[in-house]
């Protein structure tokens, strides 16, 4: 079966950006993220890099780093021969390596578990180890896809403390993630991709700009509650219903609060108000149900 | 120089992943201890056949027959009367042998037919053949005359086609299929098994595959390698220990270790395996799923090359034994084993040996194009016709 994975996009990186490449499932994220490295090849189009100063083809090995969205590690083998060998192969001095690994593995409470196999940790703890073989080497360029999956949120919020640090010590971030939450907390460009195309290329701020300028009223009550009784209120341009007892009423920019909120409280029945702006979720959801 | 290290650090890690002394050193124990206890539970099972069959014979028989037969039989006499009791025993007990002699011709009663009736027999022709030198008047010198080989004298120029050395061709074939087997459990093992721990993205992104490919083919081969040494080193040792507890001199196995065939099989041995693990490696990167694919009988290919080699030695001057010698994936065993066993001149096994090499350099070019397009394909298995679609699509 011939598919077309991903056509006519374009973006481009400086040195030092964290970029977060966003996407639902199957839009072509990881496939453009493989054309980047040269693992396979595009029918057509140019990738041009500029690492360090230096113009040409995809860097050398040492240059780059890459945690994929397949994870895998040998897991017969103790986990601190694993990083040494995969920082070997990109070019780092195995002592080195070795020394570099010993620290990671302290900093994320793993040192005394660096001879064990890695079939002996938890999903988590096996996450932990394939960030830090992508990074050992410090990379000036590192490509991240799925850095949060299989983490719980005290340890995302730490990964998200990693990446800013690697990136403050010089190394370009390519990010691909679903937890808008948090890539809304360290990127600073976003390249939206649906169905293989181009949907959004610009800053964080920017997307805000253009799209988060609506008003979101949560609207809780005390018992169930249809949502088309709000389809006809001035300013409203969508209606969601979390659940029956709740529903998300999503305003045009131009609407004026205090109206609306006037007209909220003679319905009935609320228990709870509050409102916020989009966040990158909700402008996520937008841009793609709008984009299909 | 960047390619040589990153294939350094390939072979090195392969080396280590696969080449484990501890568990080399548990084999071989385990196998020695298999020996020895197969050695002592065969002596124990055996060790009632020391005991004499018995044998019943009439009082008529020759006694010249009875002292001959008492050599290999514990006899007992009786009278023909007691012939049918005798038969009754053998029926019952399902053991002894009753014979009887009726004019010219001797009947032998048994409950049935084993291997001491083979003893028997012997012991009767040698009866009926003196007894038929009296009645003919020949005496035992005369007949020994008549029946020795024409008197024969052999002068050979090349006479270095012993025994000994078809053992070398033979030791040599048997160290093959050794690497031949251990190179299908390790490559099979390496690739099957990191393309389904997912490892294979994380690698390709830093080396390119023909670095990965030739690491492995270096790496597994030098496993290989390691092992075969081992084992010639024990077989060896096994050799000595053998001549010395039999008596022979220990200097006897020196006549087996043939120092040119051993040199000459060496570089051939180290390439046949390289191209061997080029092969399998092509082949186990195309494999999505090593328990149901059709392809994973592939694997055993190279055994039957090596297997086909074994007819140098029935005839090695022959069209088919001069073919193997020359045809790259059986040349490898072939052209060593006919250089043991007969007389090659220089230049034959120089040509098959620059065969060999362009044959290597031009499959690992080839195995890493398919391990390329191959290796990070998952779901539904690719066939071949894909396969070389793709390769020639990436070239």
């Amino acid at each position: 079966m011939n598919l077309q994975a991903v056509s006519d996009i374009s973006f481009s990186l400086e040195q030092g950006d964290i970029f977060a490449f966003l996407g639902p499932n199957g839009a072509g994220k990881t496939t453009t993220l493989r054309i980047l490295l040269d693992i396979i090849k595009a029918d057509s189009g140019l990738i041009e890099w500029n690492l360090n100063g230096k113009r040409g083809e995809l860097p050398p090995a040492e240059h780059i780093g890459y945690l994929p969205e397949e994870r895998g590690l040998y897991t017969d083998i103790p986990i601190i021969r694993s990083l040494v060998y995969l920082a070997s192969i990109r070019g780092m001095n195995p002592a080195e390596a070795k020394t570099a690994a010993m620290d990671w593995l302290e900093r994320l409470d793993l040192a005394g578990r660096a001879k064990e196999k890695l079939q002996a940790l938890s999903k988590g703890n096996q996450q932990k180890i394939q960030f830090v073989a992508s990074i050992l080497h410090k990379p000036s360029f590192a490509i991240l896809d799925e850095p949060f999956s299989g983490l719980d949120p005290l340890n995302q919020e730490k990964f998200i403390e990693y990446i800013r640090e690697i990136n403050q010590q010089g190394t370009t971030i390519l990010l691909s993630a679903h937890q808008m939450s948090l890539v809304e907390k360290i990127a600073g460009k976003i390249f939206l991709i649906n169905q293989g195309r181009e949907v959004y290329n610009g800053s964080l701020s920017g997307i805000y700009d253009a799209f988060g300028k609506n008003h979101i009223i949560d609207l809780q009550f005390r018992s169930p509650v249809n949502e088309s009784a709000f389809l006809n209120l001035p300013g409203v341009e969508q209606v969601n219903n979390p659940d029956e007892c709740t529903v998300e009423l999503t305003f045009s920019a131009e609407t004026d609060l205090n109206k609306a909120l006037s007209e909220l409280s003679a319905i009935e029945g609320i228990s709870n108000i509050s409102s916020h702006k989009p966040g990158l979720h909700e402008i996520f959801l937008k841009l793609v149900k709008t984009h299909q | 120089m960047k390619y040589i290290n990153q294939v350094v650090t390939v072979t090195r890690w392969e080396f280590r992943r696969f080449f484990k002394p501890k568990n080399e050193v548990m084999g071989i124990v385990i196998m020695l201890l298999m020996s020895m206890i197969f050695f002592v539970a065969g002596r124990f099972a055996f060790s009632d056949s020391g005991e004499k069959p018995q044998l019943t014979l009439l009082q008529q028989t020759d006694s010249a027959l009875v002292k001959r037969l008492s050599v290999d039989f514990k006899t007992e006499m009786i009278p023909e009367a007691q012939k049918p009791l005798v038969l009754g025993r053998i029926t019952k007990e399902k053991e002894g042998i009753l014979l009887v002699e009726e004019g010219n011709t001797f009947i032998i009663h048994a409950y049935k037919k084993t291997r001491v009736l083979k003893k028997l027999k012997t012991a009767l022709d040698e009866h009926h053949k003196t007894r038929m030198l009296q009645v003919k008047g020949l005496s035992e010198a005369d007949l020994s005359v008549v029946l020795s080989p024409a008197p024969v004298k052999e002068s050979f120029i090349y006479a270095d086609n012993s025994n000994s050395r078809i053992i070398l061709a033979f030791f040599f074939a048997c160290l093959m299929i050794l690497a031949v087997f251990l190179s299908f459990a390790y490559q099979f093992t390496a690739i099957t098994g990191e393309k389904q721990l997912k490892i294979t993205e994380q690698i390709v992104s830093a080396i390119s595959p023909q670095v990965w490919m030739d690491g492995k083919i270096f790496g597994i081969t030098l496993t290989g390698l390691s092992s075969m040494l081992t084992y010639s080193v024990l077989g060896i040792i096994g050799g000595v220990l053998f001549f010395q507890f039999t008596g022979v001199p220990v200097s006897t196995i020196s006549a087996y270790l043939h120092m040119p065939s051993i040199l000459l099989f060496l570089p051939f041995a180290l390439t046949g395996i390289l191209i061997w693990n080029a092969l399998l490696a092509a082949i186990a990167s195309v494999i999505t799923d090593p328990n149901n694919s059709g392809k994973s009988a592939l694997m055993m290919l190279p055994l039957l090359f090596v297997l086909a080699s074994f007819l140098v030695t029935r005839d090695p001057d022959s069209r088919l034994a001069v073919f193997l010698s020359w045809f790259p994936l059986t040349s490898a065993t072939a052209m060593p084993m006919r250089w043991a066993v007969t007389e090659v001149d220089f230049w034959q096994p120089a040509g098959s040996f620059s065969l060999l090499v362009l044959t290597f350099y031009l499959l690992r070019k080839l195995a890493a194009k398919i391990f390329r397009v191959s290796i990070l394909m998952s779901g539904k298995e690719p066939s071949w016709g894909e396969i070389f679609k793709l390769v020639r699509s990436h070239s």
